[in-house]
């Protein structure tokens, strides 16, 4: 049988596998080229050729393995990478404008997920007439699901003709998002995250006898943790007990994601143009419909053909373009460090 | 969206659950079922756990089609319920599931559980489905003929055989019978019967006659009064208990006695079980509304 010692080594072993791969892919090409150059001065004209072809097939290996390969290994493994994702959509400023634009950032999401592999499934939703979602809860179930959607975390604005707009003025509306880490219910945690003295439960208060006298369909629960004021309203089951349930999983995932940021903010107390995920309240993105773009204002990236990313898989792009950067800004970071 | 339907659900619920219980309604649309119905008959006073009703499951369990059943969710557990039998409440799934917690039994000696008037089956079921495999065989009776098919459909669908099959598995086992508590040889026959037992539970008739002319249409139009009418003082089925395991051979050392009581009896059960002389100690345990719920007595 495997101890936790064990198991943590293997990870270990497990993770460290990359970096000894490079270096091998390395060592094995520029071998691979010494002998190659010999070949360069042999009295054969066709050899010689054939040796000049590989040589410049071998340095752009080498290059390539310089240029990407051999930084990426430089930033930090993610200590989050296992984690599955809770994303939080809430309708700002816009009324039911803004609670339409949420449902179709919705099917954005979960197109995404589906082209993932992720299981995903909406923990709660609130409907509003008209066909919009005033908020919703979904969870994205699967590997590397957080560090995916984590740089979602903010608040995306939608400019356009609302289709409840009959005088063809354009409106701006907002969507806030929030993506939470996800961990499995049958995970062993390091560290507990809450311990159950500090839960307040509450249940929707109903007055009379209660018990065989009333037929009771109540099934709202709400979750407080005393010490940082978190609370979780669920109302979404049926079931009182599947309610209490996916009450729990929220506010670990509240409670996760601030020991993230907190642990975060304590690794680096020179944060400078890092993707900031600390702050929901900035704007991160636009879409316009008028003119037909996306715009992310964190990196500046515009992309035009507004529909490949809303009924597309346009937001790909977007999500690998700011993690991308936020390799980068880790990296430079390192660099600095090295040199103060 | 559904405007008129939500107005009309909310002035007999209130907004909040109207919301709520249109929205599980809309989840439960097959082509049986009209909205408009569905909200006319609840409106009516129709528990809502027979409007969502269960096409899949009667299928699965060879149902007659006229079988009016829906479902209840009772802890991890889908319960199906039917008129007349009473619909587990989550005062009693709450109850429930603390018990399940606060004693574990093992494997090496199985406890054995008599549930008293078991309805559709709710407690011993979730017991039995929450506690190890092979840890305790439930018995529930009932006098109604109506509960105990419901208990045997719900032991169905939940998994638990009523004896040990031939696997090498360990199980869980949930066995009915057909019995009046109150009887005088309501002791003879158990104890022929059975061997000893380590917990003793039930959720008895507890209204009282004042409170049963009361009740609103949605529990008196549909379920059992013999689920439900606890006598004049409502108090007679604890004293059928307490005389019952006042009998020297009907418990076993250590054992559990679980009660479900009306929201002013807890003091008066309490009571009850201390005269009869058999226990340590007894407690009182709090449903979530902050009522006295339930009577725990221990050896």
């Amino acid at each position: 049988m495997s101890s936790p010692e064990d198991i943590a080594r293997l990870r270990q072993l497990k993770e460290s596998e990359p970096l000894g791969n490079a270096w091998i892919t390395w060592e094995q090409t520029r071998k691979q080229m010494e002998e190659t150059a010999l070949l360069l001065d042999d009295p054969d004209p066709t050899m010689r050729s054939m040796a000049a072809d590989e040589i410049t097939s071998l340095s752009n290996t080498l290059s390539d393995i310089i240029q990407n390969t051999f930084p990426s290994l430089l930033v930090p493994q993610s200590t989050t990478k296992q984690l599955s994702a809770l994303l939080e959509l809430k309708s700002g400023v816009g009324g039911s404008e803004s609670s339409l634009f949420l449902s179709d950032m919705l099917r954005m999401y979960q197109r995404l997920a589906n082209n993932a592999s992720w299981k995903s499934s909406v923990l709660a939703k609130n409907d509003t007439e008209g066909g919009g979602i005033k908020d919703a809860i979904v969870e994205f179930k699967g590997e590397g699901a957080y560090d995916a959607l984590r740089w979602e975390s903010g608040v995306h604005r939608v400019q356009r003709v609302p289709a409840t707009e009959s005088s063809g003025r354009t409106h701006t509306s907002t969507v806030a998002i929030v993506v939470l880490p996800l961990a499995e219910e049958t995970e062993s945690h390091d560290e507990e995250l809450f311990s159950m003295d500090d839960i307040k439960l509450e249940v929707m208060r109903s007055r009379g006898a209660g018990g065989q006298h009333v037929n009771k369909t109540e099934s709202a629960v709400r979750l407080t943790h005393i010490p940082t004021g978190i609370t979780v309203s669920m109302q979404d089951e049926r079931s009182q007990h599947q309610n209490r349930r996916r009450a729990f999983q929220v506010l670990t995932s509240r409670l996760m994601d601030l020991k993230i940021t907190r642990e975060m903010e304590e690794r680096r107390s020179t944060r400078r143009n890092l993707v900031r995920g600390a702050d929901r309240s900035e704007k991160i993105r636009t879409y316009n419909y008028a003119q037909d773009r996306v715009t992310d204002h964190r990196i500046g990236l515009t992309m035009k053909n507004l529909t490949s990313v809303l009924e597309g898989d346009g937001i790909q792009l977007f999500i690998d373009a700011v993690s991308k950067h936020h390799d980068e800004s880790v990296m430079l970071d390192l660099l600095e460090d090295k040199e103060t | 969206m559904h405007t008129r339907l939500l107005a009309l659900l909310s002035d007999a619920l209130g907004p909040a659950q109207a919301a709520n219980e249109l929205r599980w309604m809309n989840r439960a649309l097959d082509s049986r079922l009209s909205l408009n119905d569905m909200v006319a008959r609840r409106v009516r006073g129709e528990p809502l756990q027979y409007i969502l009703g269960t096409p899949s499951l009667q299928i699965l369990l060879s149902l007659p089609a006229h079988y009016t059943s829906g479902t209840q969710p009772f802890g991890p557990l889908n319960l199906l319920v039917r008129p007349p039998v009473l619909i587990p409440r989550p005062e009693t799934e709450h109850w429930v599931l603390r018990l399940a917690d606060s004693f574990l039994p093992t494997a090496t000696v199985p406890v054995s559980l008599l549930d008293l008037g078991t309805g559709s089956g709710c407690i011993p079921l979730l017991l039995c489905h929450l506690w190890p495999p092979g840890t305790v065989n439930a018995h529930g009776v009932d006098i109604s003929p109506h509960a105990l098919r419901l208990a045997q459909d719900n032991a169905e669908l939940c998994g638990i055989p009523s004896r040990l099959g031939l696997t090498k598995n360990p199980q869980n086992t949930f066995t009915t019978s057909s019995a009046n508590f109150l009887a005088k040889d309501f002791k003879d026959a158990a104890l022929s019967a059975y061997p000893r037992f380590d917990i003793i539970t039930s959720n008895p008739p507890y209204i009282p006659w004042k409170e049963f002319l009361e009740l609103p249409p949605s529990v008196i139009d549909f379920e059992d009064p013999r689920a439900l009418f606890g006598g004049p003082s409502g108090l007679e089925f604890y004293h059928a208990i307490s005389r019952l395991i006042s009998h020297k051979d009907i418990l076993n050392p250590g054992a559990i006695v679980a009660l479900e009581v009306g929201h002013d009896q807890a003091s008066a059960v309490q009571a009850l079980m201390h005269d009869t002389g058999c226990f340590l100690r007894t407690e009182i345990w709090l449903d979530p509304w902050g009522k006295q719920r339930t009577v725990i007595a221990r050896m």
